[in-house]
């Protein structure tokens, strides 16, 4: 009860930051509301928590760019995207006509909006999904050694201690050389999609 | 090899930030005239920015999925009953404890914002302060020609000119139930005044003073009202009258909305104590912004104040024939902060209320 609330532009702030404490506030405020509308509408609670995260991840994934900005409530937007979502999703299945259902948007001018955000985020999805599948393909150490660096936000200092590298310079060159790799095997790769 | 560390050192460096601006010179030297080398790098800037982008949201969605997890473990249907109706009684207990305590603080301070540990009208109760000495010497001087109040005001706040003529606006919780008002300018002079209407919504009043050949000073009132809502990191200040005399204070405008999120209200960060209700709250530019309405008692300094949208609408919505004419003309645009204080002067006043 005693935990600092957030007002909407904070709250986006630090969630564009990955702060715990906004997340949850957002999933205790809008959680609910999309799972009711879920269940209502043929889905389960582990459908509609599926949905809501998704959901967050569009609008993170949104926060991170730099000239990120909510023209709407947070609530309502996860709400829309939340429909969007599963509306894909149904049609995915083949349970729905491919039209959306006319009350699929709360306000249907700004529907191709929301269809953008969530095709901007699967479009991200699927870069990074390429880019992760070039880290599995570096083998160790360097796959370890960036993971540990970029996902786990370890620093240069503990990376060192944990791959047994006698400093941390050293483990830097190290890095670089996995970075160099990588941007071959990155590059190459996509250019070889490409074509 | 070493060239591979050289190009990512750099490139990191440049990610992050941290690059020092002789160094950002120098690179973009290069990159403007050596296209191989900016085609590389800019790769492994590319590399880079996608590897934090990544990290950042596979960290992002760890944590959601821990998130997540704890939410679903609360509803647990495993819990044994009597643990489990334990809690609905506690909580229902805590409702009705909550209900009831604040029942009664609304019945006894009929006030119009229910949560008081968040909000405090800045009106200022006078019942038990003696009057400043200074006070009393001026009201004696002003005996002869002015009016006095009976007895010391119960309420004060602050107002401040719309017309030089006499109407001004203060926070309508300040004259809310009043007797009789008065309003005491920076000469401490007393004016009669009474309340031409009022929006209880947006906390504003507007008043006017009886006496119709008032002027609050020879020119007429030379800051103008924003239209548009002020943007977040504005630095501004506001005059008003915790006590007998004028007091300066400044900040800058920490958030969009107000209390509870209220879109007719800043929220500020400027220290503002009891009795500076109905200050006028200007920018640097000697816009008029807001008037300070209440603060927050849980952050000290954090102030909660109405926008100057809301007191035009408020004004447009007035009865035709209270013929009000906006002030048009900024004069404080290029004066120096003292300037514009000395001049603001002449157009704020204490508004002093009389309850029964």
């Amino acid at each position: 009860m005693n935990k600092p609330l957030y007002t909407e532009q904070q709250l986006l702030v630090n969630l564009a930051l990955g702060d715990r404490a906004a997340t949850e506030q957002i999933y205790r405020q809008h959680g609910a509301t999309v799972t009711a509308w879920m269940v209502k509408n043929g889905g389960n609670e582990t459908d509609a928590a599926d949905i809501f995260q998704e959901a967050m991840v569009v609008l993170f994934g949104k926060s991170q760019n730099e000239d990120f900005r909510l023209t709407c409530k947070i609530g309502t937007y996860l709400f829309a995207v939340s429909k969007h979502l599963w509306y894909k999703k149904l049609q995915q299945q083949q349970k729905q006509p491919s039209q959306l259902p006319g009350n699929a948007g709360i306000d249907d001018g700004f529907d191709w909006a929301y269809e953008d955000d969530i095709k901007t985020h699967e479009e991200r999805e699927g870069h990074y999904e390429q880019l992760n599948a070039a880290l599995e393909q570096l083998g160790e150490p360097c796959s370890s050694l960036l993971k540990a660096y970029y996902h786990k936000d370890m620093s240069m200092q503990e990376i060192a201690a944990a791959f047994g590298y006698t400093n941390p310079d050293n483990a830097k060159t190290q890095k670089y050389k996995c970075l160099a790799r990588l941007r071959k095997l990155f590059y190459g790769t996509s250019a070889k999609m490409g074509n | 090899m070493s060239t591979d560390s050289q190009i990512w050192s750099l490139a990191e460096a440049y990610v992050s930030g941290d690059m020092p601006v002789a160094e950002q010179a120098v690179l973009q030297n290069r990159l403007a005239t050596d296209p191989l080398f900016a085609a590389e790098f800019n790769e492994c800037l590319n590399m880079l920015r996608s590897l934090e982008g990544f990290g950042a949201y596979s960290r992002f969605q760890h944590m959601l999925q821990d998130v997540r997890s704890k939410q679903d473990t609360t509803p647990k249907r495993s819990i044994p009953l009597r643990d489990h109706y334990f809690r609905t009684a506690a909580i229902a207990a805590g409702i009705a404890l909550l209900t009831s305590f604040s029942t009664f603080w609304v019945l006894t301070h009929s006030d119009k914002k229910g949560n008081a540990s968040q909000y405090n009208v800045l009106s200022r109760k006078l019942a038990n302060i003696e009057r400043s000495q200074s006070q009393i010497i001026k009201d004696i001087r002003d005996k002869k020609d002015a009016p006095t109040p009976p007895a010391p005001a119960r309420y004060t706040g602050t107002g401040f000119a719309i017309t030089n003529d006499g109407y001004f606006i203060t926070n309508y919780h300040v004259t809310d139930g009043s007797d009789s008002i008065y309003i005491q300018n920076h000469e401490g002079r007393y004016f009669k005044a009474y309340v031409v209407d009022f929006d209880t919504k947006s906390d504003l009043a507007l008043l006017k003073v009886e006496k119709n050949s008032f002027r609050f000073s020879k020119t007429d009132v030379p800051y103008t009202f924003a239209t548009a809502k002020s943007a977040i990191g504005s630095r501004v200040y506001t005059l008003g009258f915790p006590d007998d005399d004028i007091v300066y204070s400044e900040g800058y405008i920490s958030g969009k909305n107000g209390f509870e999120g209220d879109s007719m209200q800043y929220r500020l960060e400027i220290p503002a104590a009891p009795g500076q209700s109905g200050g006028p709250v200007i920018d640097a530019n000697g816009n008029l912004v807001a008037v300070i309405a209440a603060n927050s008692p849980e952050n000290e300094g954090t102030t909660y104040a109405v926008s100057s949208r809301a007191i035009l609408q408020f004004i447009k919505k007035l009865n035709k024939d209270v013929g009000i004419r906006m002030p048009k003309t900024n004069k404080l645009g290029k004066l120096s902060r003292e300037e514009q204080i000395e001049k603001l002067q002449n157009y704020t006043c204490t508004v002093k209320v009389y309850k029964k």
